[in-house]
């Protein structure tokens, strides 16, 4: 039996490791996307009260690796008496990392917008969070596509760390396999292509977002 | 926290700082030497090089450790833990820099090259004197913030045992059975490192903004 | 026997995709000669200037620099890189855009290319530069950079630069259509000097009072002929065609 064989048969193994790294990006992704924005609307008004803690947290967070901080959720909390399994903890770390990147990327697009939008908006009635939603959130997205875009295989990527903390996903996968049958090589290879065609398909996504974008003279991201 | 306890925290900053510095300086001039074959654009070696960057840039640093130190031994190749955690933080940050790079020479103005041509200088002394200075000034921010990007993503290199600043916090822990302290104190001295290379950034792009005539 | 032509250009053609800007060319300028290139813009006068240090790269013809051919070696074969350099060191080239290199400072910019080109001493090469500089009137700027300059300080330190490597013949591409017209004074200033010292020169221009004040020679090119080549008084006050008549009368200032 070849080492491609071996690995064949253990398909299942690639499979659930496949899915979960799909599950952890989906899932942290969303959620980080939703904090970032969240954030960024709080950023909102000429004077807001959080401006200073959002800005400590966003810096904060820029000046970490990630995986110090699943260290910290995960080895750190329980001695103050919070603990949480590997997968909570690797999504909570997940969300709130990306989540204050995503945060930044939106703000500094935020602070290039013309003021006159937001007083056309507001003079035709318009409450500070639908404005938000309808005017301001939707040319971010567009105006933003290519950061969000390489935000989101950062992301992809960061969800790999979690192996150290014992998370099964994808990495894992490919770890526990070559360890099994001695066919690291083989495992590996696989398991790279797979990260590869997730992020091709990112990629894709985000060129279709432009299409749709530079019909609105949203050409440059 | 005691005393024994920092003298290993240091110990650990001192291997993130080294295995990473080296990767870094390798990974400029590589990047720098690909971006070159690829604005050059030989054929098949400017495929094999975009392949290349995009399979580096997708692929997350801590499989690309544990593949380099696992896979090495299969073909013979004896790794040192260090060696190879110093191979893939290579092999990742120079795909990085070699995009930079390329940006910045396909940025450069054509009317420069005509102003050097026109008063005798050959394309290498241009090469040379007129386009490497300014590429190498409008890069450097985007190098340097590479260079965050690359000290973030080094605790990939604790999934093979190298005892860098990550990984120490759970040797620490391992004797005081608090692991906290060591994880907070390593995270204040990330935060040293990377705000130093922040404020490298700033100063590079208000240098960079310079050359914006 | 007349003495060698500081340019000759003979039977020159080039077309861009097809289609030609240099139609069968010919045009010699004798040394201490100022020759201006008139034309309507796509006529073909910028890059009649641009072959001749070839920037652009003819179709036909030849271009002959004080009896030395440019582009092509005595073999017949494409000059290598090294002697081309050699044959561009011999004209200096003034641009639109003044192209000035801006990582350097404006001292720097004009001795950049007699210490690495000609292989001067650093200290020679500032001394030349420097009493270039006082020519054009930049020499108390020459520590700064050039994003700090104006239009017209950018062009005259840009012809400080080209002057630096002593050539026998300079080249002026539009010198002042990037400038704001407050500052167009300034650099036809520097010029009209040069012009006076006896150097070589030919210019493309659309000012039409300067050419006609410094010119020993002006040519009419249009659709890529020249269809009138006369001296300035004859060609602004007598022209011989309806197209240079239509053209100076367009072109006369309104006053």
């Amino acid at each position: 039996m070849s080492n491609w064989d071996i690995l064949w048969s253990s398909y299942d193994v690639f499979l659930s490791g496949f899915y979960n790294t799909l599950k952890l990006f989906g899932l942290s992704a969303v959620l980080a996307f939703l904090m970032g924005s969240a954030m960024v609307f709080l950023l909102e008004g000429s004077r807001p009260r959080l401006k200073v803690p959002l800005r400590i947290f966003i810096d904060g967070m820029r000046m970490l690796p990630f995986l110090i901080l699943a260290y910290l959720l995960y080895y750190g909390l329980p001695s103050a008496g919070i603990r949480m399994s590997a997968w909570t903890a690797g999504i909570i770390a997940l969300v709130i990392y990306h989540g204050a990147y995503f945060a930044e990327i939106l703000r500094g697009c935020r602070s290039t917008f013309a003021q006159g939008q937001v007083e056309a908006a507001i003079a035709q009635g318009f409450s500070q969070p639908k404005m938000f939603m309808r005017i301001i959130l939707p040319q971010l997205i567009l105006k933003t596509r290519g950061l969000l875009g390489n935000q989101l295989i950062i992301l992809l990527k960061d969800t790999a760390f979690l192996v150290i903390i014992t998370v099964r996903e994808l990495t894992a996968a490919a770890s526990s396999l070559s360890s099994t049958y001695f066919i690291p090589m083989e495992a590996f290879i696989v398991v790279i292509g797979f990260y590869w065609l997730i992020s091709i398909g990112l990629e894709l996504f985000i060129k279709m977002i432009g299409r749709f974008g530079a019909k609105r003279g949203f050409e440059n991201a | 926290m005691d005393s024994s306890a920092w003298g290993l925290l240091i110990q650990g900053a001192w291997t993130t700082l080294w295995i990473s510095g080296i990767s870094i300086a390798i990974g400029v001039v590589m990047g720098l030497l690909i971006a070159l074959l690829r604005v050059a654009k030989i054929p098949v070696l400017h495929q094999l090089l975009g392949v290349y960057i995009s399979l580096a840039r997708a692929t997350p640093l801590v499989t690309l450790v544990l593949f380099i130190f696992l896979t090495a031994p299969t073909m013979g190749v004896n790794l040192n833990r260090n060696v190879a955690g110093i191979i893939a933080l290579t092999l990742n940050t120079t795909a990085f820099n070699a995009e930079i790079w390329r940006s910045a020479f396909n940025n450069f103005s054509k009317e420069q090259r005509e102003a050097a041509l026109a008063i005798g200088m050959t394309p290498w002394v241009y090469f040379r004197r007129i386009m490497l200075p300014q590429i190498t000034i409008t890069s450097l921010p985007g190098l340097v913030n590479e260079m965050s990007f690359l000290i973030k993503g080094s605790p990939a290199i604790a999934v093979i045992g190298v005892v860098d600043l990550t990984r120490v916090t759970n040797r620490i822990s391992a004797v005081t059975y608090d692991p906290l302290p060591p994880i907070l104190a390593a995270a204040v001295l990330y935060m040293l490192i990377i705000s130093l290379l922040v404020w490298l950034q700033r100063l590079a792009e208000r240098k960079a903004s310079r050359l914006a005539v | 026997m007349p003495e060698t032509a500081a340019v000759s250009i003979r039977n020159l053609s080039k077309s861009f995709d097809g289609t030609e800007v240099l139609r069968d060319v010919s045009l010699e300028v004798q040394p201490g000669e100022v020759v201006s290139i008139l034309g309507s813009s796509g006529s073909g006068k910028s890059t009649l200037l641009r072959c001749i240090n070839w920037l652009e790269q003819p179709d036909r013809g030849d271009i002959r620099i004080a009896g030395d051919r440019i582009g092509v070696s005595d073999t017949g074969k494409p000059m290598s890189r090294r002697e081309l350099a050699g044959m561009r060191a011999r004209l200096g080239m003034v641009f639109q855009g003044f192209n000035l290199w801006p990582h350097l400072s404006v001292l720097r910019n004009v001795t950049e290319a007699p210490i690495h080109v000609q292989g001067l001493s650093k200290a020679e090469a500032d001394e030349r530069a420097m009493a270039l500089l006082e020519k054009v009137g930049m020499a108390d700027k020459r520590e700064q950079y050039p994003y700090t300059l104006s239009g017209g300080q950018k062009q005259r330190v840009a012809i400080a630069r080209a002057l630096a490597m002593q050539p026998k013949v300079m080249l002026f591409d539009e010198p002042t259509s990037a400038l704001d017209p407050e500052l167009v004074g300034e650099v036809l200033g520097v010029i009209k000097d040069l012009s006076k010292e006896g150097y070589t020169m030919v210019l493309v221009t659309h000012e039409m009072e300067f050419a006609r004040a410094v010119s020993d020679q002006v040519v009419f090119l249009d659709k890529g002929i020249i269809i009138e080549k006369s001296h300035p008084s004859e060609f602004f006050e007598n022209p011989k065609t309806d197209r240079v008549r239509r053209f100076l009368e367009l072109e006369a200032p309104a006053v």
